[in-house]
């Protein structure tokens, strides 16, 4: 050795407390500048808007009909996921295909720490465009007037697939340092959503509920976020879920023996055990799911206090003297309403057990496959309850054939008036009660030859098509109907209360 | 001693990279010296503590690199320049040389000056705000012997650093390992025997894994005077001499 071997090493002042910390924030803007992900963004902002927003403005103007496409079947993750998870790859592959391995696992900070500040900040652009998108378009359907409150339960699910997905993709990309890890996730990523929907359409209950665009439960019905709030349980245990995945897949890159000390290893292997637990656990919950009133409610999860009714100030008109009020969500639909129902009332004005008022209620997801019924008559003084998110209300419909016609829901809501005026409760009712229910849609307006094609229209799934208006129950009708309007007044006076108890027959009609 | 290495040992597979190396060095400047598949690159990514070795005892500043917590030490106070250097070609050379220094963990209030220090003396000033897949080969040599010299190393480890380098540059560069030299130890791998003339104070020269000379410039020099090796200058004569005589040794035994 010479003299220069013997030098002595130099002394090093300490590293500054808090030096990692503020060198951890500097990294993360760094790789914040410089990723990836905002060149992707226009190519998700253009799919976004055809795929999750224009879709939707198709559909009736409430949060829980609107969000249908886009949140309750998950498009807004379809358009994500795949470029996400591609994106993410090509960060996560980047140290392996730019030949910098070496030098990044020559310095002190652990090299699965350095890796996540590279997939934090490609989440956090992708997370971030997720909410903007989200936020924009609900900035532009609360100025369209869209009634309700947006389901940010279900928001906050986006958000987290989109974050799992960066953390899949990262994964793939860190084990696959290779120009092919990109389209390789993006394609797996594809493939996962296709998979999701093709198992969400068949499956309405059980574990398959876990699946992010799987809509059962949550968004067939109009009143979430209007009359009461959107339950939190299926979207908490789905958070689980992405989550789980999310931390599994960033667990899994501290894991290789090059990530750094046995300690930090063993930490990966508690974070990926930790999100695999988490992700089981929200399978399990999801499969104790079941429907109630309000949607998809997990005992394990459920607080009661999210059933809670929403308090509002009503909305009021008249329709023939009845004062008809409606949630302030509906506000747009009141004239219809006050139209609709205004013939029918006409009908039966001053009879006992006429309503005394209309007012509308929740609508409750269906417990049977006749679901319960939309119009119910009740109450002293009688009151006229209508559930009017079981309708097609007037104007755009989504995926209907067309925009509902203002006819189509007013015969709709007169029939589901004469029903419950007659007592038919949620079926046909008797031959009787039938008989009437023709006779006060035709004196409101609508033809006997309409009215079998209007029942079919009603009925909950298949039966066989309408017929004719034949038979001894419009043979009734068609009595009843050419009776004066004051005999058959004073014949309901009289009659109404075994009519609605179904003690009569055709024969005691008039 | 900066570098103390006892018996140390690399296998890939069958191929025995590095076959039993003993070194030991403080501060100056150490060159490598070898042909092609001699085992420098295995020998100083094992001194950069990014492959393990098979066998042997290393001890880097002082501090076992096997273990999690002397091995981070050392990290800190090292600088590594790679044989390929890859390079992120959206940060521009300031970000470049700031990230590693991010990841060396040096005190946040010292990165800027020490950044600006760092490309000032590889001559990329005016190159600081560029993006790297704007500059040259050479530009990004420099890049990154700028990231290697940023936290003021005590243990540098250059593995073919002046690669690329037109003469000029090679000139200025090796007047600032002689400069790192007067505080740090600096390892030069490289197969240019000139640099090692011109800026190493010793000199190790491998060949098929071992280490077959060990000693001063001058010394290797010697080895070459009337031996009629092949070479154009002397140092090079030394070269050829030492390992035609340690190739015809193992051939022997």
């Amino acid at each position: 050795m010479t003299a220069a071997t013997a030098a002595p090493v130099r002394q090093r002042t300490p590293r500054a407390t808090g030096a990692v910390p503020l060198n951890a924030t500097r990294l993360l803007w760094i790789e914040l500048r410089r990723n990836a992900m905002p060149w992707i963004l226009p190519l998700i902002a253009a799919l976004f808007w055809f795929d999750s927003y224009r879709p939707s403005t198709g559909t009736v103007p409430l949060y829980a009909l609107r969000t249908y496409w886009n949140m309750g079947q998950g498009h807004t993750i379809v358009d994500f996921g795949p470029f996400v998870a591609g994106v993410a790859a090509w960060m996560g592959s980047r140290d392996g295909r730019r030949g910098l391995a070496d030098l990044v696992t020559a310095t002190a900070r652990p090299r699965w720490a350095a890796r996540l500040a590279t997939w934090a900040a490609t989440a956090i652009w992708a997370v971030a465009a997720y909410l903007v998108f989200v936020g924009v378009m609900f900035a532009w359907y609360a100025h369209q007037g869209v009634g309700g409150s947006p389901p940010w339960w279900w928001v906050a699910v986006g958000a987290t697939a989109v974050t799992a997905f960066s953390a899949a993709g990262f994964a793939i990309g860190a084990y696959w340092p290779s120009r092919f890890a990109a389209p390789v996730a993006a394609f797996g990523g594809f493939l996962a959503m296709a998979m999701s929907s093709q198992t969400g359409f068949n499956y309405a209950s059980g574990w398959a509920l876990i699946l992010p665009t799987n809509s059962n439960g949550n968004f067939e019905q109009a009143d979430s976020g209007i009359f009461y709030p959107w339950l939190p349980d299926l979207p908490i245990a789905r958070i689980m879920f992405l989550a789980g995945i999310a931390v599994a897949a960033l667990g899994l890159t501290g894991l290789p023996a090059r990530a750094d000390g046995p300690r930090l290893r063993r930490t990966a292997a508690v974070v990926t055990l930790a999100g695999v637990a988490s992700a089981g656990i929200a399978v399990g919950l999801a499969d104790d799911a079941r429907l109630s009133a309000h949607g998809m409610v997990i005992p394990a999860l459920h607080d009661a206090a999210n059933g809670a009714a929403i308090t509002y100030a009503p909305a009021c008109g008249r329709a023939a003297g009845v004062p008809v009020c409606l949630n302030p969500a509906y506000r747009r639909w009141l004239p219809d309403v006050n139209a609709a129902l205004a013939p029918v009332l006409a009908e039966v004005a001053g009879l006992p057990g006429t309503p005394v008022r209309a007012t509308q209620v929740a609508t409750a997801y269906p417990t049977g496959t006749a679901g319960p019924q939309a119009v119910t008559l009740g109450g002293h003084p009688p009151v006229l309850r209508m559930s009017l998110g079981s309708f097609n209300l007037p104007g755009p419909c989504g995926f209907c054939d067309g925009p509902a016609a203002m006819k189509q829901f007013a015969d709709q809501m007169r029939r589901a008036f004469a029903q419950a005026f007659v007592g038919a409760g949620n079926g046909s009712g008797g031959p009787a009660q039938q008989a009437m229910q023709a006779a006060l849609l035709r004196g409101a307006g609508i033809p006997f030859a309409e009215l079998p094609g209007l029942m079919a229209a009603s009925r909950n799934g298949p039966g066989p098509p309408p017929g004719a208006a034949t038979g001894p129950v419009y043979a009734a009708a068609r009595r009843l109907a050419t009776l004066p309007a004051a005999a058959r007044h004073a014949w309901l006076a009289a009659h109404l209360a075994a009519l609605r108890a179904g003690r009569l027959t055709l024969n005691d009609l008039p | 001693m900066n570098v103390d290495i006892t018996g140390l040992t690399r296998r890939f597979g069958r191929t025995q990279a590095v076959a039993g190396v003993s070194l030991e060095a403080g501060a100056g400047v150490f060159g490598l010296l070898g042909p092609n598949g001699a085992g420098k690159t295995s020998l100083l990514r094992m001194m950069a503590t990014v492959l393990p070795p098979t066998s042997g005892r290393l001890r880097l500043l002082g501090r076992d690199p096997g273990s999690y917590g002397p091995r981070r030490e050392i990290r800190r106070r090292l600088g590594y320049l790679p044989q390929n250097l890859g390079y992120y070609p959206g940060f521009t050379a300031a970000e470049f040389v700031e990230y590693f220094a991010l990841l060396k963990e040096m005190p946040p209030g010292e990165v800027p000056r020490a950044v600006a220090a760092a490309i000032e003396h590889v001559g990329l000033g005016d190159k600081a705000r560029a993006k790297l897949r704007t500059l040259s080969g050479g530009m990004l040599r420099r890049a990154g012997i700028a990231q290697a010299i940023v936290n003021e190393p005590e243990l540098l480890l250059l593995d073919e650093p002046t690669a690329g380098l037109d003469p000029e540059q090679r000139v200025a560069f090796r007047a600032l390992l002689r400069d790192l030299g007067q505080r740090a130890t600096v390892i030069v791998s490289t197969h240019l025997v000139e640099d090692v003339g011109a800026a190493c104070t010793e000199v190790a020269l491998m060949d098929a894994g071992r280490i077959v000379f060990h000693g001063t410039p001058d010394e290797l020099t010697a080895r070459g005077e009337g031996t009629g090796a092949a070479g154009d200058a002397p140092l090079e004569r030394g070269y050829s001499a030492v390992l035609a005589a340690a190739r015809s040794s193992t051939a022997v035994a």
